[in-house]
């Protein structure tokens, strides 16, 4: 598979992360370190079925339900037991790890020869296609193969992401985003707000969980140091997904955040192919998300300065 | 209706910061009332109305309201009962989210929240025509961001929102206090004709004496956490601004004479 391919592909499995990191960040403006365990709870448990011959589907979704529950623990510590939110998830995530390991029984399952989405992705394409091995998709050969995975990961991030959409504008998903616009509002309005944050890290974490599953599933394996920098990836995705639309829409920034993803994984394919070295890439992702935070303000002050 | 039996509660217990915010503090109110809460700061007025929406639960003490003992409820179940507006003009609505989406919230305050659409043809028809009535020109914004609006006109559509589903007790935390003095009048006659026309009970908090000789029909006055009286009747009926400030007056005096007192001991023993 060729660089920028790959670099497709893993943009929109890495999608479902960032749609995560946009809800815990974003809506519930909660700092949610869950991530970096559930990525990896979600690829281990869906790796660990995968080799014990169950349905692809069926594996996946258990690792979306799996990160769920991770996310929903992180919830109960913060507004059960009144935890700081960034030391419920730093809890959640180091006991994650030591979970983890028991569910895969070693730290690195590989699936060489399990069934998994992408080779029934793959299946269904030969079915369809049965001539050449290269295909022209708008001027881009493409080996076929790859083809009918990226336009999986696709279809598949198409149709998760409309449902978020739809899920945010029912009765329950509106109150949800209320719930980080202004909890004392929707309280005030009849609604429980732990319940709310409970629910919406559960949702959260389960996206993550199943971006994990895809993930294992795409590289052909599952590991338990997988998830370490998850969480300023998804917020690196988020963060170029909103420079990307400039807009407060719902459906824009859910766009947004999927595009955000894609352009991460190209720009980062592009560096190291320019030669960066691989180990600085968590170092220089750090210091991108870093500037994009704190840039906007200091532009700011700076014109008002320029004003005056 | 409402009724509050000797009910207590004191912040920071056992530390130098505690404050006993309400001391046995016991009256009751009936349906479609209008009853109005003044005091000094800290007197406890808006400790009392916090008490009632069940921002935190009270040492000791019953609130029943509408025939259920509501004492140990949370928050949010209070809501199914209660509409409240806020001081400020910023806790009432959702400030990223649309006019609409705010008074969908509203229209379902109290109501379980499933997976059915928020917002819906007739809800907006609804919508249009209730904001309407505010006279504002919002109802062709329905989909701007409450954010983008002034504190008054946040003020008036959260007292829309708190009596979209009539509420059995609306509570009112000087809801005019921060805005500025025409829109305040503008959100005190919206105030008087929604509870006229819904025939509402209402627990109102208002610092200004104008507000409070002028609407309502009973007044309590608060002091270091407990009622000092209450004007009911020809008595209320009667009250001017100047009896008000009167009785303030006195109060101060008689508040001037403790640390006068405590002054003159240090002086002399210590």
């Amino acid at each position: 598979m060729n660089l920028l391919t790959s670099a497709f592909a893993l943009g929109l499995i890495l999608s479902l992360l960032a749609l995560g990191v946009y809800i815990s960040f974003r809506i519930f403006h909660f700092p949610d370190i869950t991530t970096e365990g559930s990525i990896t709870l979600g690829a281990a448990i869906c790796a660990v079925m995968l080799v014990k011959g169950i349905h692809p589907i069926i594996a996946t979704v258990a690792g979306f339900v799996g990160g769920g529950l991770a996310g929903a623990t992180t919830g109960v510590l913060h507004t059960k037991f009144k935890l700081h939110g960034l030391l419920s998830g730093i809890l959640v995530m180091t006991a994650l790890y030591s979970v983890n390991l028991h569910v895969m029984g070693k730290s690195n399952v590989p699936l060489l020869s399990a069934r998994t989405l992408p080779s029934i992705a793959e299946e269904i394409g030969a079915k369809f296609v049965k001539t050449s091995t290269r295909l022209n998709f708008l001027g881009w050969e493409l080996n076929q193969q790859d083809f009918f995975v990226v336009g999986a990961s696709f279809l598949f991030v198409t149709v998760v992401s409309v449902l978020l959409y739809f899920f945010f504008r029912t009765n329950l998903g509106t109150a949800m985003r209320a719930t980080g616009d202004n909890p004392q509002m929707i309280r005030a309005l009849g609604a429980n707000v732990d319940g709310m944050i409970i629910l919406g890290l559960a949702l959260s974490n389960g996206l993550i969980a199943l971006s994990g599953a895809l993930l294992a599933q795409y590289q052909g394996f599952a590991d338990v140091q997988m998830g370490i920098g998850m969480v300023v990836w998804g917020l690196a995705s988020v963060i170029i997904g909103e420079a990307l639309v400039g807009s407060q829409s719902l459906g824009l920034l859910i766009t947004g955040a999927i595009m955000g993803s894609i352009l991460f994984r190209l720009l980062v394919a592009i560096a190291l192919r320019w030669g960066l070295n691989p180990n600085d890439l968590k170092l220089i992702t750090a210091l991108f998300v870093f500037a994009a935070l704190i840039l906007p303000n200091l532009l700011r002050g700076k014109m008002r300065k320029a004003v005056k | 209706m409402l009724e509050i039996k000797n009910i207590s509660k004191t912040f920071h217990p056992h530390s130098v910061n505690e404050v006993r915010a309400l001391q046995d503090v016991s009256f009751s109110m009936q349906k479609g009332s209008f009853v109005i809460i003044i005091g000094t700061n800290g007197s406890g007025k808006s400790t009392m109305l916090n008490a009632v929406a069940g921002t935190f639960l009270v040492d000791t003490g019953r609130i029943t309201l509408s025939n259920t003992d509501i004492t140990r409820w949370p928050e949010h179940r209070r809501a199914t009962l209660i509409g409240r507006v806020f001081q400020n003009p910023f806790s009432g609505t959702a400030p990223t989210m649309s006019i609409a989406e705010n008074l969908a919230l509203a229209s379902r305050r109290g109501l379980p929240r499933g997976l059915g659409w928020n917002l819906n043809k007739d809800l907006m028809d609804q919508m249009r025509g209730r904001i309407r009535t505010l006279n504002m020109g919002l109802e062709d914004r329905l989909n701007n961001a409450i954010g983008s609006l002034s504190g008054g006109q946040r003020q008036a559509l959260t007292l829309l929102m708190a009596s979209w589903l009539k509420p059995e007790l609306l509570l009112l935390d000087e809801h005019t206090a921060a805005l500025d003095p025409k829109s305040a009048d503008q959100v005190i006659q919206l105030s008087h004709e929604i509870i006229t026309r819904d025939n509402l009970t209402v627990l109102m908090v208002t610092h200004s004496m104008q507000q409070a000789v002028n609407l309502g029909d009973r007044i309590i006055m608060m002091h270091r956490g407990k009622l000092l009286h209450d004007l009911t009747g020809a008595e209320r009926k009667r009250v001017r601004v100047d009896d008000l400030l009167s009785r303030f007056e006195e109060i101060r005096r008689k508040e001037l004479l403790d640390p006068a007192a405590a002054a003159m001991l240090q002086r002399n023993y210590i």
